[in-house]
């Protein structure tokens, strides 16, 4: 065998000793020596945010703390492996991998117990052969340097090693998804599904149709996928989204039920449901998701303080004051002396002391909230719409007004957010007032938009620019204004060549854009024009 | 889309639930018996080999039972993609490497490494592995285990130069479900096994199959593995 482990760094994570002996009397027979061995997902995690390792084997089930999916989730998201690391999860029996996998994270594989050294040999070997093959598209995907990622990616592609053809190809769609092309991405597909029906490739039909608005259609070709391969979560969690869309809330319900019957552990999945279910009335099913959630989060990167809002919120609704406090109290253990956890706190506490009749306290936490909200850089909007709720709630409506009308500019291209922020100023009999300050701004935006492409399309580009900053100025965090500055401004490079500050301005904008949680092939696609028009400048350069 | 599953007692659903825990106590079984086997003063001796390999063959025929009643519940539904058809054979070989070194049986692997096929690796690996193990109770010295494309199929084979299948498993080929006959062992099971996941991958107008005769090049049984 030349394949050898010799120069490899490996991390064993095992609850049993015995296992972990086992293991690495294995590794040991294949000549690596450079293996550590941890016993809980905290010590691993410490492992890996210290050394680089190469491989990992993970067990999925660790007695108490973490599990393998939570330290692969934390892996992930704080990005502790390099790319050409091989991360195998080993399981306890033949459940179907994907069950167990997260919304996003996935290990490279699954390795069922018990296995033989040959096995896990071969597991290795070829996992690290692909790791490595595609380690450098990887990596600028990562950094998302889409153009780079792409011409990697193609000229791999266009080599002649078969091996990795279908890996490619699932790598190239997806890149051209997250770069807005998705009529190349549906032309790879559609080549994938010609030679075979394959989940993925349907899938990745089915989430073209939703990122492009064909809502009905995404609903139809995943309702078909999730029928055909009931393993496949995340398709469960796109027919979720298109459900949403298009208002078959109930529908939306359903199917995360289902996914959660079949992968309880993701968290993600469970505070989605928690969210929906609550929208939904349907009380139970979102206490227990929240339940699911806080319980999860404990050992999760994914916690999050909305889920113990989110449970306080359902219990002082049942008049289950006491126990919200409760929830309250185990929130703040839980993130200490964190801002935003303080103000969900001293929110749930003022209407919890309102129902009480307690004036003092009621006082005191508004008070706090107050400072809170202002000392605090980034307000997530669900809860600046709860800051103004509770504002007008002790009788300070101009600042809910005025935390509203923000809400409203900002976001009023979020449909599904208006809507919220209708049933909240309804209960307070304000829907009037919103609803005339939503329709206004729905035409002003509107207004201002039509005006930019008809200057655009004329060539008039200085008097869309301009235009543009005045909107800013009026809706200053707004996603689709933005997005179409952007758009002019780079037309603009394109027609009459570029300069710094044209770029800087560009790339604060995208950055803006970015933080605001604009879709990300939007981004993606932006940032592919941009690097043509860099491109260009270059070349022109070197021709001039 | 899921079929609910009654909750009369019947004996697919206690056997359906007593597989994970006789597993479990496997999983314990096969980590304490390697355990006692690296502890132990006599541990070259063959009798853990046998042990372990014991073990190993009642875990995989477990496992099997488990995806069989979870098809039986239509739970179950296969993960296609696309491999390398050398992949597929060498981690059939490697799950059945304790048996190897313990039987001195000759396993010949004959795969051009350009072949691709569609399937379920971990089920078509394991249905694949418990053939071989068969094979190799029965095969005297050499099994040849190849691949090639034929037509619109890859074809698995799985040959040895033993005694080959006897008559009566042929008689019962067209019905495979009887042939679940107990008095065969595994052999049964796992034949049983490979058919009916054989049959689920499906391209077009294609199904897949397995067929067995004694038409072996080495003299003994022949099985075959036809993916679409």
């Amino acid at each position: 065998m030349t394949f050898s482990l010799k120069a490899k760094k490996i991390l064993v994570i095992d609850d049993f000793p015995g296992m972990r002996k086992s293991v690495r009397e294995m590794l040991y027979t294949l000549d690596a020596f450079d293996i550590n061995e941890v016993g809980s997902g905290i010590e691993a995690i410490a492992a890996m945010a210290k050394d680089h390792f190469d491989i990992v084997l993970c067990d999925y089930n660790l007695g108490a703390g973490k599990t393998g999916l939570q330290i692969l989730e934390e892996v992930r998201v704080r990005k502790l492996l390099p790319f050409s690391a091989v991360f195998i999860m080993i399981t306890a029996e033949q459940t179907p991998g994907m069950v167990l996998g997260a919304m996003e994270n996935k290990p490279d594989e699954y390795l069922t117990k018990p296995f033989t050294t040959r096995q896990l040999l071969t597991r290795i070997e070829r996992n690290i052969q692909r790791k490595i093959y595609l380690a450098d598209i990887e990596r600028e995907k990562e950094k998302q340097n889409w153009p780079a990622a792409i011409r990697l990616c193609e000229s791999k592609l266009h080599s002649s090693q078969r091996k990795y053809h279908s890996h490619l190809q699932k790598l190239r769609a997806e890149l051209a998804i997250a770069t807005g092309d998705f009529k190349f991405a549906r032309s790879i597909y559609d080549d994938v599904l010609k030679q075979r029906n394959l989940n993925w490739a349907q899938y990745g039909l089915g989430e073209i149709c939703f990122l492009q608005g064909n809502y009905e259609q995404a609903v139809t070709i995943l309702e078909q996928v999730v029928e055909q391969s009931p393993m496949m979560m995340e398709a469960y969690d796109c027919l979720a989204r298109a459900y949403l869309a298009i208002e078959k809330k109930v529908e939306a319900e359903e199917i995360l039920k289902t996914a959660i019957g079949l992968s309880p552990q993701a968290i993600l999945r469970q505070q989605k449901l928690a969210g929906v279910a609550e929208n939904n009335g349907n009380i139970e099913v979102a206490n227990k998701a929240y339940q699911a959630a806080v319980e999860l989060g404990k050992n999760s990167i994914h916690k999050s303080s909305a889920d113990y809002s989110g449970l306080a919120k359902l219990h002082n609704k049942n008049n289950e004051s006491e126990q919200a406090l409760t929830v309250i109290n185990a929130m703040r253990e839980e993130f200490n002396n964190d801002t935003e956890s303080e103000l969900r706190a001293a929110l749930i506490e003022n209407s919890i002391f309102q129902g009480q009749g307690e004036a003092e306290l009621v006082e005191q936490s508004y008070q706090r909230a107050k400072i809170l909200f202002k000392h605090l850089q980034t307000v997530p909007k669900e809860l600046q719409l709860e800051m103004a709720v509770i504002c007008h709630k002790n009788n300070e409506s101009e600042l809910a007004d005025q935390i509203v009308g923000n809400l409203i500019k900002n976001h009023i291209d979020d449909d599904a957010f208006m809507s919220e922020i209708k049933a909240s100023q309804d209960d307070l009999g304000k829907a009037g007032e919103s609803d005339m300050l939503i329709n206004k701004t729905r035409k002003e935006l509107v207004e201002i938009n039509n005006k930019g492409v008809r200057l655009f399309k004329q060539g008039r580009l200085p008097e869309a620019v301009q235009l543009m900053e005045r909107a800013r100025e009026k809706m200053p965090a707004n996603k689709t204004i933005i997005l179409n500055f952007i758009k002019i401004l780079l037309q603009d490079a394109k027609v009459s060549g570029v300069n710094k500050d044209k770029l800087l301005q560009i790339q604060q904008l995208m950055n803006q854009a970015m933080k605001l949680g604009t879709a990300p092939h939007k981004i993606g696609s932006i940032k592919m024009e941009y690097s043509r028009i860099i491109q260009a400048q270059k070349q022109g350069e070197s021709n001039g | 889309m899921v079929d609910k599953v009654t909750p009369e007692l019947n004996f697919s659903t206690i056997l359906g639930c007593s597989v994970h825990d006789m597993k479990n106590s496997l999983g314990i079984i096969q980590n304490l018996v390697s355990q006692l086997a690296k502890d132990s003063r006599h541990s070259d001796n063959p009798q853990f080999g046998q042990l372990e390999f014991e073990a190993n063959r009642m875990n995989n025929i477990l496992m099997q039972l488990l995806v069989l009643y979870k098809i039986d519940l239509t739970r179950f539904s296969l993960n296609i993609d696309e491999y390398p058809v050398e992949d597929l054979l060498n981690e059939a070989v490697a799950q059945q490497e304790v048996l190897l070194a313990l039987n001195s049986i000759t396993i010949k692997v004959e795969c051009q490494p350009d072949l691709y096929c569609y399937c379920d690796f971990n089920v078509i690996t394991s249905a694949l592995g418990t053939i071989l193990n068969n094979a190799q109770r029965y095969a005297k010295q050499n099994i040849l285990f190849s691949a090639k494309q034929h037509n619109q199929f890859m074809v698995l084979c799985i040959e040895d130069d033993g005694e080959g299948y006897p008559e009566t498993f042929f008689y019962a080929q067209e019905k495979v479900q009887d042939q679940v006959n107990f008095n065969t062992g595994s052999t049964g099971l796992g034949l049983f096994f490979a058919q009916t996941i054989a049959a689920m991958h499906i391209n077009d107008d294609e199904r897949g199959a397995t067929e067995i005769d004694n038409n072996s090049s080495l003299g003994g049984a022949r099985f075959r593995l036809f993916l679409p």
